[in-house]
């Protein structure tokens, strides 16, 4: 079974992050990038249906020269090759382009299944994967945390909301969304992150794919970031700041205040 | 020319699920500013007594694709269903819920029907014929207004929690059935059954107090602190969903969308910086105190209380502070 799991490089979202002088993204100059939380266990799922029913997982994304660091992390982590598609914008809001262009790469290669996070830790569109599965003309599923194939036929647990799971089957090829959870991620072994330091990553530009531009996979309707700002704060939480001890007596007069303490 | 605004409503156990109502709230909102009408599609088999409470809310008509190959939720069926209402409808807004059925079903129709999607919104205006959105990115930290133009018409997924749900009123909306044909050998996705959670664990929704543990914990063998609290305070420990992937603690510990919603008396948020995920399950709480070294973490637009530090330093001080 021929694999293709799509991987995204977001910035770290614990960073405190400032506008840029445009209004129309953040200051990316000084952030840090990591894989998205999803991809890997999606990347995690493709490499474990690959060592039970053999065949190859490409791992792909579309960014700019950057994430080719993660590329080589799925490499160590199990992916047989490595694919980026050179888009290079490095915000890359327009959700409904990015699907596109990634479908159109995919359909370079030869694939079963194709695997995507159910979202994106920065933007949390939920849309590239069933996006792109219209995109390819095959069957998807969303919010994956059980996969078993059977055949042509997947068997899949689909995750509800307050913690039903759907049972659902479809027929390959297909595309899965894959949730958190599903499985526990690997470590890499250090000879695998040598071996993937080094090895190959091919890069798909517009040409690759008979077009003259990426701009040409826009959907044909406008779409415009208008712009980018820090949200009006709520503020309303009583902030206590300083020395552990002082914060920590602060919340226990509180508590005992509010009658949540009665001794003990 | 396409004018107000189409809701595909969902259901689920005979039940219309509450985002739809919050959907009803959004899209009066938008047809009373900006004309056109309001409707609702409703898709399902034996689903009549649903379209009259519909039909019970301020909507303009309740249009009912009614067959068997729609008893549940699949995106080839539904999608072919809706090409029949949006037919008739002419709307120029296809509004969903944000939920795990609209991002199986929006994007794919999108794909398919070559339409602007705006997912997960928070907000949502129609300027002449396009629209502009506003999202939440980056762990809640940041705001992105986009603009959508050129287009027929425009699908938008809005967040869960985001409006307040409608009431029931208004004129009594027209229940209309649609005839809708689907093929079902085009309906590749079959739908076997639903699995609810087990519960052989405490009920989190029952405790009067959570004390709820995310990944600022750092390791599992650190949750001891968080439970002595709980237990201290006479509470529960519940999880963000990072915790339960990770197997530090079951799943029926999870608060958010996926996991269970809480009214606790009193919450503790504990390392958790606040994913719209967890604080849909929590934000109802009576008094919420979060700790959190990110001064900048979402937790704290909702908190009453907010501690800015390391909860590995500020729990242990705390559970002294109490004793003495």
């Amino acid at each position: 079974m021929n694999i293709i799991v799509c991987l995204k490089q977001v910035p770290n979202p614990d960073l405190q992050f400032q506008i840029a002088p445009s209004g129309t993204d953040i200051k990316r100059d000084t952030l840090n990038y990591k894989v998205n939380g999803c991809d890997e266990y999606a990347l995690e799922e493709a490499v474990r249906l690959k060592e039970k029913l053999k065949g190859k997982v490409t791992a792909i994304t579309v960014g700019p020269k950057r994430t080719e660091q993660m590329l080589r992390e799925a490499m160590a982590k199990g992916a047989d090759e490595a694919v980026r598609v050179s888009y290079e914008d490095p915000a890359a809001l327009n959700s409904y382009q990015v699907s596109k262009i990634l479908a159109e790469a995919i359909k370079k290669i030869p694939h079963d299944l194709v695997l995507t996070g159910v979202q994106s830790d920065d933007y949390i569109y939920s849309q590239t994967g069933a996006m792109m599965a219209g995109f390819l003309s095959c069957p998807h599923v969303s919010v994956v945390t059980k996969v078993t194939v059977e055949g042509q036929n997947l068997k899949i647990n689909r995750e509800l909301e307050g913690g039903d799971q759907e049972i659902v089957s479809t027929k390959l090829p297909a595309l899965l969304t894959i949730q958190s959870g599903i499985n526990q991620p690997r470590y890499a072994p250090l000879p695998a992150v040598m071996k993937a330091a080094r090895a190959p990553i091919r890069e798909i530009k517009p040409q690759d794919v008979g077009a003259q531009s990426w701009d040409q996979f826009a959907g044909g309707f406008q779409f415009k970031v208008r712009k980018v700002y820090l949200p009006p704060s709520r503020g309303k939480a009583e902030m206590f700041t300083g020395k552990a001890s002082d914060t920590a007596a602060k919340v226990a007069q509180l508590l005992k205040d509010k009658g949540f303490w009665r001794g003990g | 020319m396409p004018q107000g605004v189409l809701i595909v409503a969902e259901h689920r156990d005979g039940k219309i699920q509450g985002p739809t109502l919050e959907m009803v709230a959004k899209g009066r909102d938008l047809v009373s500013k900006h004309g056109g009408k309001l409707s609702v599609a409703l898709f399902g088999h034996g689903v009549d007594a649903l379209a009259e409470e519909l039909a019970q809310y301020p909507v303009d008509q309740v249009l009912v694709g009614e067959n068997e190959t729609l008893k549940s939720y699949t995106p080839e069926g539904y999608s072919q269903a809706l090409k029949a209402v949006v037919d008739q409808a002419d709307p120029l807004v296809i509004l969903m819920a944000h939920t795990t059925q609209g991002y199986d079903f929006a994007p794919r129709l999108a794909a398919d029907w070559n339409l602007p999607l705006a997912s997960g919104c928070v907000d949502v205006a129609v300027e002449g014929q396009g629209i502009v959105v506003t999202r939440r990115v980056l762990n809640e930290k940041i705001a992105v207004d986009l603009e959508f133009g050129g287009a027929p018409r425009y699908v938008v997924t809005i967040r869960a929690a985001t409006f307040k749900p409608a009431e029931k009123g208004g004129a009594g909306a027209q229940v209309q059935k649609v005839a809708v044909q689907v093929d079902a050998a085009k309906i590749i996705r079959k739908v076997l059954g639903v699995e609810k959670p087990q519960v052989a664990d405490v009920d989190i929704t029952a405790a009067d107090v959570v004390v709820a543990v995310g990944r600022g914990i750092g390791k599992k063998e650190n949750l001891v602190l968080v439970q002595d609290l709980a237990k201290m305070l006479g509470g529960v420990v519940g999880a963000s969903r990072p915790i339960t992937d990770a197997e530090w603690l079951p799943k029926s510990r999870q608060v958010g969308q996926s996991g269970k919603t809480i009214k606790a008396k009193l919450y503790i948020g504990c390392g958790i910086s606040g994913a719209m995920q967890h604080v849909a399950g929590m934000k109802d709480s009576g008094l919420i105190i979060a700790i959190n070294t990110d001064p900048s973490a979402p937790i704290f637009e909702y908190a009453h209380y907010g501690v800015v530090g390391n909860i590995l330093e500020v729990l242990p001080s705390l559970m002294k502070s109490l004793k003495s």
